[in-house]
Formats: C-alpha cells, structure tokens, sequence
C-alpha cells in the first residue's frame, strides 16, 4: 500500500496506532514529489527538458532532512507509548510565504532569495507539536501578489495537475498543486483574496479561508495585514477540518488574533445539514468588469458550468434536508474589487518598505553612490513586476492628497460589504442564513499566459471570494464536479464569523452526498500513469 | 482616457518616492496597468453612502488579547538577526552613508 | 529698531522608564550594551513578525496626560508613519496619528519673577524609538538597540516666549517626569529629547510667521542657547529685508552653532494609516479615572502647600519639593518630629543635602531614614547630644545603620548632666587656670566662654552646656 492514497485523518490513525511508521509515509510522499514535481523553481533561466512542460512544479524546496527528524520524533513517542498528535507522520506543504526555522523562505521574491528565518510561524509551529511532518516549501506569486502563481520570481512556477498548460490559481498554486498531485495529504497556504480558495478550486481540492484572527499570522510574511488569513488546503472536507483544528486558537504573538474558543470541527461534520439554511445569490451569478481605460463597469457572464454546479450542490443539499434561500441580496459584492485595489495596495505597499537591503536578502552588487541608491537598486533588481505594481498603486491612493478618495473611502465600503453579510446572517433577519452557497471562481483554470500582466483581469477572477476577506468572515472552497474540459470546478460556503463549523458541515454533507459521483474518479492528469492510477 | 491618469511626470516622481528605479519598458507596463487599476477604482467615487457609515479596518470587530504585561523576556539569538545582513561589520549594521545632494527625508 | 517677540514651541520625545520594548519584550534600556544585542525579530523589522502592545507603556502614557491636564482618549490608535531611514527597520514607524492617547492640557511654569506662564500641550502620543546609526570612514553603521523602545511624543502650542522660557519649561518636564515616575528624564542619556520650532513677529502683532526647526537640542542649556542664538538671526535677517525660510536646522552644542540642515519647503508625505496589526487601545472610564487619581500631588502644588502649611521660604520650598522622594522624606520628617517644619527644613537644606553630595545618594536611596533623622533632631532639640554629635550621626547612621539612640548610648555620646560628674571636671580646669580664675573674679567675666570651652575639651564636647554655664559660675564666684 502507497500511503500517498491515504487521507491525513487515515494516516494519523494508523501512524498513533503504531501500524503505520512516519518515517514510511515521508518516503511514500518525497518519492511522489520526485516522480511528479519536476525541477525545483530558481532564480536561474534555466533551459528546461521538455518533460518538465507536464510536470507540477509545486515545490520550491524540500525539506526532507527536517521532515525526516520529525518523523524520527513522531516514532520514538509511538514506541514510549506517547501521543504523537492529531497529526501523526502526516506530511504537509508549506506555502513559502511562512517564516521556518531551518527553511530557506523566500516568499518567491529574489529580495529574499537567502533569508533564514531564526524563528517559526506560529501556524507552521503548530502543526509541527500537532505531528506533522514539514515536507517542503510551495511555490506562489510572487510575496502572494496574483491570482495564477505565475509571477513567482522561481521559475518554472506551479502547474495544473489537472492539465498541466492551465494555471494551479494563485496565490497559494503551490500548495493547491502539492495536495492535488499527492505529493501531500495538506498544505498551509493563505487567503488575502481568495489565494486560499481559488487555487483550491483551480486544483479541485478543498480550502478554506478562516474567519479573520481565527489563525495566527505571526510568521506570515505580509499581504495585506488587515485581509491574510493562514488556512489549510486539503483533498476532503475532513481533513480540512482537522488542520483547522490544530491551526485555530489564540496566540499571544498576533494583537488580532481572536480569543473565541475553537469548537470540535471534526464532532461538527457529523450533525448534517437538515435545517441548515443555505443561501443562494443572483449577485454571485456574474461578475461586473471594468472597461480598463474608461473604467465603465459591465455585466459579464461567468463561465455557466459555475452556476450549473452551484445548482447542483443547493439541490443536493436540500435532499439532504437544507433549507434553500433564494435571491439573497448581496449589492455590495461588486464593490468588493475595487476596494481590495485600495486596501491591499495600500498595506503591501507599507509592508514592503522593510525590504530594502539592509538587514537581510538582497542587496544590489552594482556600485552605488549613496544610501538612497543602494534602496532603488536593491529595490529595483530584488521585487519583480507586481511588487513594484502594488507598492505604486497603494502610494498613490494613500497619498495625503487621494486617501480621502480612495482609502478612506473603500474603507467604508468595506463596511457596506460587512453589512451585506450581516443581514444575511442575521439571525432575526429576513435571511437568517447558515451559509451563503456561490461559485467560488468566475471560470475554471485559465491557460498559463493567458491573463498573467492584465493586473486588472487577474485581480477580476478574486471576485467571488474577496469579499469573505472585507468582511473577515470564514468561507470554505470545494470541488463541485469538473467542466466540459475536464477541468475542477469549485464552489463556495461563506459563514458566519467563527462559524467554520458551519460551511465545513455543509461543505461536508455534500461531499458525502456525491461520494460516488464518477467525476469523483477522475484522476488528474499530472498523475496518470503514476502509482495512482495503478 | 480618464482625467485621473498618471502621467509619465507624476509616475517619475512616484517611482522615486517608492525608492524603485524602473527601465522604460517596465516604466511603460507598469503605468499603463497603473491607470487601468484606478480606472477600475474610480467605481469608489461613485458609491453613495449613507449617513454614518464607519470605515472598518478589519471587517469584524476584532476582540484580541488586552495588551501583554511589561516584562522583559530576551530573544535568544540576535546574533542570528545581524547574521543575515547582507554587511555588516560583525556589530553593526553597514551601509553607504548618503551621497551629496541626497534628501535625509 | 522694532521690538520684536519670540514665538516658541517645543516638541519632546519622552522614553518611558518601562521594563521592555513598547511592541517586543526586549529590554527597554540598552546604555551600556554592546550593538545589535538588546534586539529580536519584531524591533529590527524581520518579515512576518507583528507588534504586541505593552500595557505599561499605555499605563504611563495615560499617568503623564492626567499630570499635563490632557484629555485621555477612551479609544486611540496606532499608525504607520512610513518613510525609508536605516534606523528604522519597518520602513515605518508604529505611531498614533490623529487619535493620539491624550489630547489639549497644559503645563503651568513658574517664571523667576513669580509670575505663572501656562504653557498649552496639543497633544501627546505613543511611539516607537529608532534605532541609532554613526558615520565611520564615510559609511553609516547602524545599531538597533534603541528600535522600539517607548516614546511619549508631546508637543507644545507656540507659548513660550523665550529661550529661557524654553528652559524653565523642560526643567519643569524633567521633574514631573521624574515625579510621577514615568521616566528616568536623563538629557545626557537621552530619555527626554527636544526640538524647538522658532518664529519672530512683531511685539503686538498676532500672526505666526515662518518658522524654523531645531533639532537635536538635548540639554538645558542647549535649548536655551540654541533658542536666543536661532531667535537674534531671525531678527538680523528680517531687518536686513530678508525672508524667513522654512529651516530645519541642527544645533551643534560643541560649538554652540547652528548648522542647516534641510530645506522642509516640502513636507514629506509619510501616508499615515491605521496600523492593522494592532488593535485600538481601549480605555474604560475607570482606567481613566485611575490615571487621574493615582497621580500624586504635583511639584508646584505641593511647593505651594509647604510655603503654606510650614512656613518655609520660597527657596527652601524650591529646594525641598525639586524630587518627590526629597520632598516625601521632609514631610516624613517633620510627622516624625512633632511639626518641627522649621528645624528639619534646616537640617535637611544644610546637613543632609551635604550628606547626599558626599555620598552621591539621592533622598531615597539613603540608608538614613526620615524616623532616624527625626529620633537624631529630638535627641539635639532634647539636650540629650549636642549639636554637633548630631550631626555626626547622621554619617554614623548612613554609614553604618543602627538606631541613633542606640549609638549614643553605646558611644557614650549623650551630654554629661550629671552633677557630680560635671563640678569635677570644673575643679581640675579651674585648678588648672589660676591666672584666669583670678581675672575672672577682678571683673573679666566675659572668660565665662573660655571656662566652658575648657570643660568641653575635657569631656569631649559631652558636657551639658547650660548645666556647665551654672555650675561655673557657681564655684567661680564662690
């Protein structure tokens, strides 16, 4: 037996019963990586083998040696007879945007090519006393900026294991593409605006966006500090829930992290969802686009098997007993882009100051003058187009003379998107929803190339999800069947504030539901002819 | 185009303000996308609001932890931190001091 | 030539005297350490760390707005001041912009003439420190060590109307600092650190002209100096014709100069906004109220009070009230005595503040308690020492502890009352002095005091003066 075929939740159970070693299952997933990961990203221009072309290029680096000891630690306590934790021998993939000790973390910028951190994300540290085994780093765009992980400054970045000429999504692609091509069971990724969920859906696996300070962010390298959420991508609803259950709690290192107490996820799966109301809305049945010169916005229609499948799952769920809510007003969604313009733009551009060639990464080898050109061409040489975007579009609109304008101003649109959720959810409301039910993306994987430098298309396929990010609400991605092209569609469950336990249930009972769908045999391309399929 | 639009002018001094330095062709891509972005942002403008709308900073209101007591817990390892400069002189951190001519602002 | 009146504003940095960093747990005060030691992730700006808030940097910051009479806000927040320096790792400093923790107040100062000039705060703030950097061999090396540490920003409105003004005004600062024990307010150390904004206009005239801006003016003296020197050439240049201009410029204290360093013509934008990784500072009415009544009883009104109350001149009331623990120890001192206001003022202003240079000790800090100097005086004021053993106990007690009674009574150190004791001891002298004995009885009676002064060296000063006196005179005129 492979233990790649396992779920975490399996591999956990048979590793603390002694049945299976951690050391066996780190083998099983580094001999995947090596059959289906390809080379490594770089900083080098690298001429590839054309074998590389339908490789998944997930990782950036492999931890193996760390992973290893930890296997060794999860086997000495099995053999004392002590708890190895929830997490047993399970390999996890870590998108290289969190801070580890002992990992080079680059957060797929040449500024940081070289940066060691002396110190672990308290989400990474979690999981590590939870048992896991920290297998390797994943690639991303670039400090997280896109939608298609294309950006990264290590090329070649990530591929659709589903069709290896189609973006993983971004930002987290990586770790989406790891959990998708087995060469993990989880990964930890992050959601700023959907870079948690989209990829997820691109990859046809599960992910979920926490509520806002649910996950600790200290060690998390930052986006836009007011929106990143840390969260787990997974292969089933399951075992999303039991990283959760590590990840979530309080730490004293992150002021906004929240002090709610963290419910049983896993005892939640199991109550169903007869008499959970769902929530279905036509403002999620299409996106508003702008004209990119005029800025004039139009309708325009998603991709129809998204809709089909939203369809799908809401029928499915009311089988099972849900209450279905139609035409839930959500006016505000459409606003949710161009605030995210603003906001985040505004956040990494301050949070991008520090990278500067002083204390740590890269500095520029070109002869300077002075200080101030020692900043520019460190700054120039070391972040790569979209950085240098972001931190001029977040200068200008915080500009004294356009904060007014534009950042006080989405600010308080931020609001009305918060407020679209808080009636919905209103539990003395009109709606009085458990869980609004949209498409979790506009269309399905996009062709590599195709949108990458359209900062403005590419920032349009965060429409379905940036709002959870607004509102700092929880919302859980799941694949929902695959499109006429065979490719992954996603689906999408916002909840409540700390109501994880909510969409995981819903997430859940359709995935039970549809436990024999035949699109749920589909193996990925990336992995045909691999021990998978055999 | 929108009256809002970045000329070169404006760009070249925000490019300088974001201690970036850019070749014309990313010069050219980046203000094109540029424009695009606020294009796509003037939509803000024309939101009415109501009365009394707050911004929001977080989207929730966030109930963390009350601030940490006043205790003084060294951090094990700052040898490791001046380790990653990219020079230092083993106890400092080492720069180029500012050329004639160049703003301390 | 026209009259004209100096404007001034100043705007201190305060480092509040607190255990560690205001966002990391490292030490707050790294005198004397080695650079790039007293530093971690989050003050020397590492990626993905986060600031966590020291609550004692806000119970301080809230303490000083209730002694400046400021308006503490229920709700501030922290900013980000973002610009790009090497001693500020971030690229922005954690700061509180437009909601600062206290708002308005005052501070009144008493001029040399006795009249009060109340000088109005705009506003306090809390901060972050920077770090330091040095030039060495044309590079700029930089130490993080200070990165962090917690400031009170506080800025004056333009009320102030002289260098010395601006003196008095951080003089008073640094003893009310001192006073309600929020921070050390050593100048040379660089705990209280000031720039000057300075205008000129016309006496009568109401408008605030062009001002300039003086850093780095880090003593007393300096501020006063730098002050008249940056007034009189702002004079020089509008009788000359000449238009101010937006200066910043650095005092140089070595030679006692001003030095340009900046046109500020244009204000740098540093694009404030909230800072997200902490949340606001929130508070409660009884947090507040707390910050206003655990401030104790302040320099001038407690200087007022003992003016009142004791009967002390203004100078000795000065002196008395320049420390808290000083002025604590005086009254201590006085309950202890019974009310002797007047005898412990001058035991304190002469002999114990020569006991505190000799040791270097402050009143706290002595060995010598407020109930040891009261028991000493009570022994003086009892005839039961003389004056001058008890001002040797008071070195004796610091010295080597014990209760003052105790040595007496161990030394022997008490006066010789005693009758039989004290007439023979004035039969040897008298013996001994013939010659005088005979003067004093043909009429020469003003040899009383060279009699007593016999006796006294017989017995080491022990001997009861007054007894003494009777007990001559007694057996001279015999």
């Amino acid at each position: 037996m492979n233990s790649i075929q396992l779920s975490a939740r399996q591999i956990a159970q048979k590793v603390r019963a002694g049945e299976l070693s951690a050391l066996e299952v780190l083998e099983d997933h580094l001999r995947q990586i090596q059959a289906v990961d390809g080379v490594p990203g770089s900083l080098q221009d690298l001429s590839l083998d054309p074998s590389e072309e339908s490789k998944v290029h997930a990782f950036l680096e492999v931890s193996a040696q760390l992973a290893q000891k930890q296997a060794e630690q999860v086997q000495a306590r099995v053999q004392r007879g002590e708890d190895p934790g929830p997490l047993a021998g399970v390999p996890v993939s870590i998108k290289d945007i969190f801070c580890v000790q002992g990992t080079t973390t680059t957060a797929a910028s040449r500024i940081l090519y070289n940066f060691r951190p002396p110190y672990t994300a308290t989400t990474v540290e979690r999981l590590q006393k939870a048992g896991a085994l920290i297998i390797g780093k994943t690639n991303l765009d670039e400090f997280t900026y896109g939608s298609s992980s294309e950006s990264s400054a290590f090329q070649p970045h990530p591929n659709n294991p589903w069709n290896t000429q189609r973006v993983t999504g971004g930002s987290s692609g990586g770790s989406a593409a790891s959990v998708a091509a087995r060469e993990v069971p989880l990964s930890l990724g992050t959601d700023t605006g959907g870079s948690i969920r989209q990829p997820a859906a691109f990859c046809g696996v599960v992910g979920l966006k926490p509520t806002y300070g649910r996950t600790s962010r200290y060690g998390l390298i930052a986006f836009g500090s007011s929106l990143d959420c840390p969260g787990p991508l997974a292969r089933d609803v399951p075992d999303a829930a039991l990283m959760l259950q590590v990840l979530a709690g309080t730490d004293p290192k992150d002021s906004t992290s929240a002090l709610a107490p963290v419910p049983d996820y896993l005892a939640a799966l199991q109550e169903g969802v007869r008499g959970l109301r769902i929530g279905l809305s036509r403002d999620y049945d299409h996106i508003s686009y702008p004209d990119t010169l005029t800025g004039e916005m139009s309708v325009q229609a998603i991709q129809p098997e998204m809709n089909s499948a939203v369809r799908d799952v809401a029928e499915a769920l009311a089988r099972l007993g849900a209450e279905i809510v139609e035409d839930v007003p959500m006016p505000n969604a459409r606003h949710g882009i161009p605030a995210y313009f603003v906001i985040s733009r505004v956040e990494a551009a301050s949070n991008l100051h520090r990278f500067d060639g002083v204390k740590y990464g890269y500095r520029t080898s070109a002869p300077v003058r002075g200080l101030s050109e020692l900043y520019r061409a460190t700054r120039a040489e070391g972040f790569g187009l979209q950085p240098k975007l972001r931190i001029l579009m977040g200068m200008y609109v915080s500009a004294a003379q356009h904060s007014a304008q534009y950042y006080q101003k989405a600010l308080r649109v931020r609001s009305m998107i918060r407020s679209d959720f808080e009636q919905a959810f209103d539990p003395r409301g009109a709606y009085r929803l458990d869980a609004l039910l949209t498409p979790t993306t506009p269309t399905t994987a996009f062709r590599r190339s195709e949108v990458l430098g359209d900062s403005v298309l590419m920032q349009y396929s965060d429409q379905m999800t940036v709002a959870g990010n607004h509102a700092g609400i929880p919302a859980v991605s799941i694949p929902a069947g695959l499109d006429p092209l065979g490719l992954p569609i996603g689906v999408q469950f916002f909840g409540m504030d700390f109501r994880e336990d909510l969409i995981l249930r819903a997430a859940y009972a359709y995935e039970q539901a549809t436990q024999n769908a035949k699109w749920r045999g589909v193996i990925p391309q990336a992995l045909r002819g691999s021990e998978v399929s055999a | 185009m929108t009256p809002d639009s970045i000329t070169p002018e404006m760009f070249a001094k925000l490019v300088t303000l974001a201690a970036l330095e850019l070749t014309p062709e990313e010069s050219e891509y980046l203000r094109t996308e540029l424009n695009h972005q606020l294009a796509a942002v003037k939509e803000l403008s024309e939101i009415q609001l109501a009365e009394g709308v707050q911004p929001s900073l977080h989207g929730l209101d966030c109930q963390g932890s009350a601030p940490r007591p006043d205790m003084w817990l060294p951090f094990p390892n700052p040898a490791e931190i001046l380790a990653q400069a990219p020079d230092s002189d083993g106890a400092y951190f080492r720069v180029p001091d500012f050329s004639r001519g160049e703003g301390e602002s | 030539m026209k009259t004209y009146e100096i404007v001034i504003g100043l705007e201190t940095h305060i480092q509040l005297n607190t255990a560690s960093k205001i966002f990391c747990a490292c030490k707050a005060d790294s005198w004397g350490a080695e650079p790039n030691t007293n530093i971690c992730p989050v003050c020397s700006g590492l990626p993905g760390v986060l600031p966590v808030l020291n609550a004692e940097a806000v119970r301080k910051g809230a303490l000083l707005a209730a002694a400046m009479h400021a308006e503490i806000n229920p709700v501030s927040y922290f900013d980000r001041k973002n610009y790009f320096y090497p001693d500020l790792p971030k690229g922005y400093q954690i700061t509180q912009f437009d909601e600062p923790i206290g708002k308005g107040g005052y501070m009144d100062l008493e001029m040399p003439d006795g009249t009060i000039r109340r000088v109005r705060i705009h506003k306090l703030h809390l901060e972050e420190d920077a770090g330091k950097t040095k030039i060495e061999l044309g590079e700029r090396l930089v130490d993080f060590n200070r990165c962090g540490v917690a400031l009170v920003e506080m800025v004056t409105e333009p009320d102030l109307r002289s260098g010395e003004e601006a003196a008095q005004y951080l003089t008073q600062l640094r003893q009310l600092l001192r006073w309600i024990g929020v921070s050390e307010a050593d100048m040379e150390r660089g705990h209280l650190r000031c720039d000057a904004n300075v205008s000129i206009r016309e006496a009568g005239s109401a408008v605030l002209n062009t001002k300039t801006e003086i850093k780095n003016v880090n003593s007393i003296d300096a501020v006063r100096q730098a002050i008249s020197e940056e007034a009189k050439r702002q004079i020089e240049a509008v009788e000359a014709g000449q238009r101010i201009q937006s200066y910043t410029l650095d005092w140089d204290a070595d030679t006692g100069t001003l030095r340009k360093m900046r046109s500020k013509e244009s204000e740098a934008d540093y694009r404030y906004f909230r800072e997200p990784d902490l949340l606001p500072v929130v508070l409660s009415a009884e947090e507040i109220a707390q910050a206003q009544s655990s401030l104790p009883e302040l320099p001038l009104a407690r200087r007022a009070r003992f003016i009142r109350d004791y009967q002390l001149s203004a100078y000795d009331a000065d002196i008395l009230t320049s420390e808290r623990a000083l002025s604590d120890y005086y009254e201590e001192s006085v309950s202890l005595c019974g009310g002797a206001a007047k005898v412990v003022s001058n035991w304190m202003m002469n002999d114990l503040s020569r006991l505190m240079n000799e040791t270097g000790k402050s009143a706290a800090e002595l060995r010598l308690r407020p109930a040891d100097l009261a028991e000493i005086i009570q022994l003086v004021e009892g005839g039961k020492i003389s004056t001058a053993t008890g001002k040797s106990l008071l070195a004796k007690v610091e010295a080597g502890g014990g209760k003052p009674a105790g040595i007496v009574e161990r030394e022997g150190l008490g006066l010789i009352a005693d009758e039989g004791a004290l007439s023979s001891q004035i039969a040897a002298v008298l013996a001994e002095s013939a010659a005088e004995v005979e003067s004093f009885r043909a009429g020469k009676e003003s040899l009383l005091g060279w009699f007593v002064g016999q006796v006294m060296r017989r017995t080491g000063g022990k001997a009861d003066p007054k007894r003494t006196r009777e007990l001559l005179l007694e057996q001279l005129k015999r």
